[in-house]
């Protein structure tokens, strides 16, 4: 249905596009000089169909609702529905299930005796809804009518049209941005109603499933949380990625030839692109079983299956093509006249690389390594299938560990009770992760766009 | 002065160097080595359980409590009406963002701040983004959980970033000539962006785009948080059903006990495997394809 | 090809020619360098200069798809010799370059780090005095002795160029290759690297690339003349300002092309 009169709403304007460019031409045809090209004056006149008619749509389904429910609520079968506003709600929300789709099975009974005066509602809104729009495009389309003529400016209104589009797109990233903190901290706020942030920031026990009653703030302390993030992600794995990662870049940038790098770089780069799903699967299948086994033969007590060894080390394995990457292109930012003075004083091709174009890389490989830490931080899946659901303080890398991620999805999956601080915290984590990576990554960007100006 | 050089000591030094030298490019070379290795690993694996599960019922089933039964097309067909609404979205906002802050926007404070942002979203982990849809697309505007829209409007939050980035480069890489001379015989800027410098990033920004979609299509923790992980039997028909992903269809499955589901799942991360590598093998192909050196 | 034979010649050239891919940079150049002299190499932009400079220290090597053709002795042993270690060869000719390049590392880390690669000093003590010593050769010493811990980079460009210059000295070459060493500097700068390198051109052979003939004239004994490749004249340098032989070195001194 609203599919539908969309499409009419474009048609419409399609319509007076070519109308417009009919009637400029004919204009044109008649003059040697007029401000704008025909063209222009179809976008205009097409604009001012199309956009009042979309505005007018936007208000209705705001404004159009509430009325509908008003007038369900007055029906007969309306007035025998409970007064209780959060069971009227769910009655009506209900109710507009059946009435968009009949095999809708709903909780409460009145909801599907109110669904065809539901539906009826709608369906005269609806159209009169329709016929604003339609009113509207004519209205907007017939102010443009007049306006296609010799001295009218219609490629400057066209062009500033335009423009606002451009701007509007990128203040979409802005609007994700504050639409992340506004939503993260507004949830998390809730939690902060009931657990305070010191306890959740600075506890040591972390067990939401017993969280009832008063000992809230016993249960949410997160640094088990965070202890078990920092050591797979940030030691684990960047103990894997930083050395395989380097290595491989210097040898992609220093030692290989032009085809074999063109040939070894794209498939290095392979590992980035697979899922971490396939990671985790991997983990889970493969890499645990291996390490417990190993562990057991090596003589560990019960070694557990799910491990913060195996999650790291996949993960470092899936960080690899990242940190060589920014490590290539940190190399490749230093001068050749910088490794040239090395070498020709003598110095190997190792020793250039060790004792100069490494330490003049640092600062780029250095934030490179702090966005691979944003990452792997940040990374769920691998550690969902891997890592276990354990918040414990350990320095065994054999035992099961939980991180911030892994405590999210388990939060936010399964039976949840909307607005318990069980569901909240994971709000509260996700603040905390978003927090720790931005400033990672606004350090990191920093540091990158200062040591590129640096040898510009 | 040269005897320096000649005596016997000097010499060992020198060949101790030198056999430093290629134990280095060794490791350099067991970097690499090692991790295509693990690559190598992982994708045998992935192929030994999971090939002999590719058959037509496989690819053509939906989800089903017996392994044996479990197919493949609901999930597909879920990534496929999502990856649509992540496309139409993220892509036009994308390039209309990557046009602006390239072309027309004045240098200030507020054009700063949609530079940080956009450089920070990209490196935003995706489960935040899932935080973003679970609050405002499912509690706050009270969309269907579950459904192909909610997580390729999710996903497209998330993809906009990386094409508005890959568009920016893509835009400058089109040297400035092109522009004088197109304003020189006239054109509006508009027009010089539009008609002369788009066309010619098309490419650039296309890579990119694929790129971005590709991240997409394998995303999973954003897609747990706002529900699409309901076992879905029945194929989604638009997208407003409750459906589930591929990525997803292969978490489920891999949490199933019964053995028969490791061969679903390997053969479902077959299938996710070869749309990525098409979409990669794509991306690579149109930028050799179209890379011009001005 | 015109060539003098020198009597105490250190490095000699005999039909070199340095491939870049297929393409011939240096076509057939022999040429003697003496001891304790400096020679100056001149020529138009794009003449080979360079390539000809790199392949006396094997720097060539380090390009890929360079390639060198003919014979090339130091002390009469060849350098392109299986048994030659560019590691060695490189110390004992070492190299300065157009642009002043130091480590981002201290002005002492700068002149330590050759000696230290080549293990030249055992102790603190050694290592001190090898940098005060490459310092002081490189005129350098005075203004840095108090600053030695600062950044190589925070000197100023002459400063640079005669800390990349005590950089070279430091590990005791016998031939300082220097390629357009003044081309970044301004007047003052230039002049102080031109007396350094007469102070310097007893103890070591000296071979300079210059693009002015000033200059060429005023801190060599000998100059080469290369063109498209080929290295069309070589003589004393008083002869060949005044006296050149060939049409094409007359054209170039006196300014008709280049
Ligand atoms: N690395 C390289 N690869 C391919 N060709 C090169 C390379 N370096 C130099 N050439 C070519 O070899 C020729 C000689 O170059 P060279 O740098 O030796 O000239 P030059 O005399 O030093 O010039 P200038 O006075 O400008 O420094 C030129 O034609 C140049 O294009
Ligand atoms: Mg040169």
């Amino acid at each position: 249905m609203t599919a539908a009169v969309l499409l009419a709403a474009f048609a419409l304007g399609a319509i007076g596009w070519f109308v417009a460019r009919a009637r400029a031409r004919l204009l044109y045809a008649g003059r040697e000089s007029m401000h704008s090209m025909p063209v222009y004056h179809a976008w205009h006149l097409a604009l001012w169909v199309v956009l009042p008619a979309l505005v007018v749509w936007g208000l209705w389904s705001v404004i159009a609702p509430p009325i509908v429910d008003g007038v369900v609520l007055a029906s007969p079968a309306g007035t025998q529905i409970p007064t209780d506003p959060v069971q009227r709600a769910a009655i009506l929300s209900e109710a507009r299930g059946i009435a968009a789709d009949p095999s809708f099975i709903g909780f409460y009974d009145q909801s599907s005796t109110i669904a065809a005066p539901m539906r009826a509602a709608q369906a005269r809104f609806g159209l009169i809804g329709t016929v604003l729009m339609a009113l509207a495009a004519l209205a907007g389309g017939g102010y443009a009518w007049t306006r296609v003529t010799g001295r009218f400016p219609a490629r400057t209104r066209v062009e500033r049209a335009v423009m606002l589009t451009l701007l509007a797109a990128s203040l979409l990233a802005i609007l994700t941005t504050l639409g992340i903190i506004g939503s993260l901290v507004f949830e998390a706020g809730l939690f902060f109603r009931d657990v305070s942030p010191i306890a959740f920031l600075t506890g040591l026990h972390w067990a939401p499933a017993n969280a009832v009653g008063d000992d809230l703030n016993a249960n949410f302390g997160a640094v088990p949380l965070f202890w078990g993030t920092i050591f797979i992600g940030a030691i684990i794995a960047m103990i894997v990625a930083i050395p395989l990662g380097l290595m491989s870049a210097v040898y992609l940038t220093q030692y290989a030839d032009r085809r074999a790098r063109k040939v070894l770089k794209p498939v290095l780069e392979i590992l980035a692109g697979i899922p971490t799903v396939v990671y985790g699967y991997f983990a889970a299948l493969t890499v645990a079983p291996f390490i417990r086994d190993l562990a057991a033969s090596l003589g560990a007590q019960n070694p557990s299956t799910e491990s913060a060894l195996a999650a790291g080390l996949v993960m470092g394995v899936m960080i690899i093509p990242f940190v060589s990457s920014m490590a290539d292109d940190a190399i490749a930012a230093v001068p050749r006249a910088m490794a040239d003075g090395s070498l020709a004083m003598g110095a190997t091709k190792s020793e250039t690389i060790k004792k100069v174009l490494l330490p003049a890389a640092l600062p780029g490989i250095v934030a490179g390594v702090m966005l691979a830490v944003s990452r792997a931080i940040g990374e769920t899946m691998i550690v969902v299938m891997a890592a276990g659901a354990a918040a414990r303080l350990s320095l065994n890398p054999l035992e099961s560990m939980t991180t911030v991620t892994y405590q999210i999805v388990q939060l936010l999956t399964g039976d949840q009770e909307f607005n318990s601080p069980k569901t909240l915290s994971a709000f509260a984590l996700g603040l905390v992760l978003f927090v720790v990576t931005l400033i990672l990554n606004i350090i990191a960007l920093r540091v990158v766009k200062r040591f590129r100006e640096a040898y510009e | 002065m040269s005897n320096t050089w000649k005596n016997p000591d000097m010499a060992r030094r020198i060949a101790r160097r030198n056999a430093a030298e290629r134990r280095f490019k060794a490791l350099g070379l067991g970097a690499i080595v090692l991790s295509l290795l693990f690559l190598a690993v992982l994708l045998f694996i992935m192929l030994k359980n999971g090939l002999g599960g590719l058959d037509w019922a496989f690819l053509s089933g939906s989800d089903a409590t017996d392994a044996s039964a479990a197919g493949v097309w609901g999930a597909a067909k879920g990534s496929f009406l999502t990856m649509v609404v992540t496309l139409v979205l993220s892509f036009p906002m994308g390039v209309l963002a990557a046009i602006y802050l390239e072309e027309f926007a004045p240098r200030n404070r507020w054009v700063d701040w949609v530079e940080v942002s956009i450089n920070n979203l990209a490196a935003v982990p995706s489960i935040i983004f899932g935080l973003l849809g679970l609050a405002v697309f499912i509690n706050t505007l009270g969309m269907a959980r579950s459904s192909p829209l909610v997580g390729g409007l999710t996903l497209a939050l998330m993809t906009m970033p990386v094409i508005v980035i890959s568009g920016r480069n893509a835009i400058k890489a089109v040297p400035p000539s092109i522009r004088t001379a197109a304003l020189g015989v006239g054109a509006s800027p508009v027009q010089v962006v539009f008609h002369h410098v788009l066309p010619l990033a098309l490419p650039g920004i296309l890579t990119g785009t694929i790129i971005g979609m590709a991240r997409a299509l394998g995303e999973t923790a954003p897609l747990l948080m706002i529900g699409m992980r309901a076992f879905v039997a029945t194929p989604a028909s638009g997208i407003n059903d409750p459906s589930s992903v591929l990525p997803m269809q292969i978490f489920l499955w891999s949490d199933e006990i019964d053995r028969g589901f490791v061969q679903n799942t390997s053969a479902a991360i077959i299938v996710l495997l070869v749309f990525l590598l098409a979409m990669n093998g794509l991306a690579i192909y149109l930028r050799n394809k179209f890379e011009t050196r001005w | 090809m015109p060539e003098a034979k020198l009597p105490d010649s250190k490095l000699t050239a005999r039909n070199v020619d340095v491939f870049y891919g297929d393409k011939k940079a240096i076509d057939d150049v022999s040429i003697d360098i003496g001891n304790g002299v400096v020679t100056a190499f001149i020529g138009p932009s794009g003449c080979g200069k360079s390539t000809f400079l790199r392949t006396l220290n094997r720097m060539n090597d380090t390009i890929a798809g360079a390639r060198v053709t003919g014979q090339i002795l130091l002390d009469g042993e060849d350098i392109y010799d299986r048994d030659m270690d560019p590691v060695a060869l490189r110390a004992r000719v070492g190299m300065v370059f157009q642009k002043p390049n130091p480590f981002p590392k201290s002005i002492y880390e700068n002149v330590a780090y050759g000696p230290r690669i080549h293990g030249l000093a055992q102790a603190k003590p050694e290592m001190d005095a090898i940098v005060e010593k490459a310092l002081t050769r490189a005129g350098l010493w005075n203004e840095v002795k108090d600053r030695l811990t600062d950044a190589g980079t925070a000197l100023s460009g002459g400063q640079q160029q005669r800390l990349c210059i005590a950089r070279a000295v430091a590990v005791s070459p016998e031939v300082i290759l220097m390629d357009e060493p003044c081309s970044a500097l301004d007047p003052i700068a230039t002049a102080r690297i031109e007396e350094l390198i007469e102070d310097l051109k007893d103890r070591y052979a000296i071979v300079i690339v210059t693009h002015s003939m000033q200059q060429a004239a005023r801190v060599s004994q000998r100059t080469a003349f290369f063109h498209l490749g080929k290295m069309v004249e070589y003589g004393d340098t008083d002869q060949i300002f005044t006296n050149p032989r060939e049409e094409r070195t007359k054209d170039y001194i006196t300014g008709r092309y280049g």
